[in-house]
């Protein structure tokens, strides 16, 4: 993913309950993807970051796979 | 006049848009989760909260075992009905909202949150634009390989140039 995910499908508001979307920026154990893989603008990395945290609170997402 | 126009700007620009996700007990029976939603959207209403939009809690495996005290017994939930509610309400009042919910015994967890007036939920539209995307490049490549180099048509096409 060169490009980054969200300004290409206009995406302005990164929703904790889209887990379909969320899934793509976690790997297979469960962590956040770091930006540089994602390929994600800064500014949406923390928003995506924070919808992730928000998605495992309310059991969503996992914290962790094992 | 002025000040009391400062005041009712002030006034507007003091309620927001909030977003409270919540997981509903699994114990309660599929025929009474659509009362305990309308005691949710009651209680938000009550406080002065215009309800903007909303889902129907529905019943969702959760991703990790949770824990809750109830009436001094330990239980242990892996099945929560997951449901959300988008309002308009007066800061001052989101506080009273989270006390009144952390009393309710029939919720686990909820998370109150700002958020944006506009739906925010964007999967079911997207996951199909990626996918069209896609497939153009994959043709691409397959027509560059099935072309067949033809040497003899090249070397007649050459020759019929070098002439001209």
């Amino acid at each position: 993913m060169k490009q980054d995910y969200f300004s290409a499908n206009n995406i302005k508001y990164i929703d904790y309950k889209d887990v379909e979307i969320l899934k793509k920026f976690i790997n297979p154990s469960g962590k956040i993807m770091n930006h540089k893989r994602t390929g994600v603008t800064a500014k949406n990395q923390r928003a995506l970051a924070t919808a992730i945290k928000h998605a495992r609170f309310l059991g969503l997402l996992p914290f962790v796979v094992k | 006049m002025e000040i009391k126009d400062k005041k009712e700007v002030k006034e507007d620009t003091d309620s927001r848009v909030y977003e409270l996700g919540y997981l509903l007990v699994p114990s309660i029976s599929p025929e009474d989760v659509p009362v305990n939603y309308g005691n949710i959207k009651e209680l938000v209403s009550s406080l002065g909260g215009e309800i903007i939009s909303d889902e129907i809690p529905r019943s969702i495996t959760l991703a990790y075992s949770m824990i809750k005290v109830i009436s001094n017994i330990r239980n242990k939930f892996t099945t929560a009905y997951f449901g959300w509610v988008k309002f308009i309400v007066d800061t001052q009042k989101v506080l009273e909202l989270k006390k009144k919910l952390d009393l309710d015994p029939s919720i686990i967890r909820f998370l109150i949150l700002k958020t944006v007036k506009e739906n925010t939920i964007a999967s079911k539209r997207f996951i199909r634009g990626d996918m069209l995307h896609r497939r153009p490049l994959v043709k691409k490549t397959e027509i560059e390989v099935s072309v067949p180099i033809n040497k003899e048509e090249l070397d007649k096409e050459i020759d019929a140039l070098i002439e001209a």
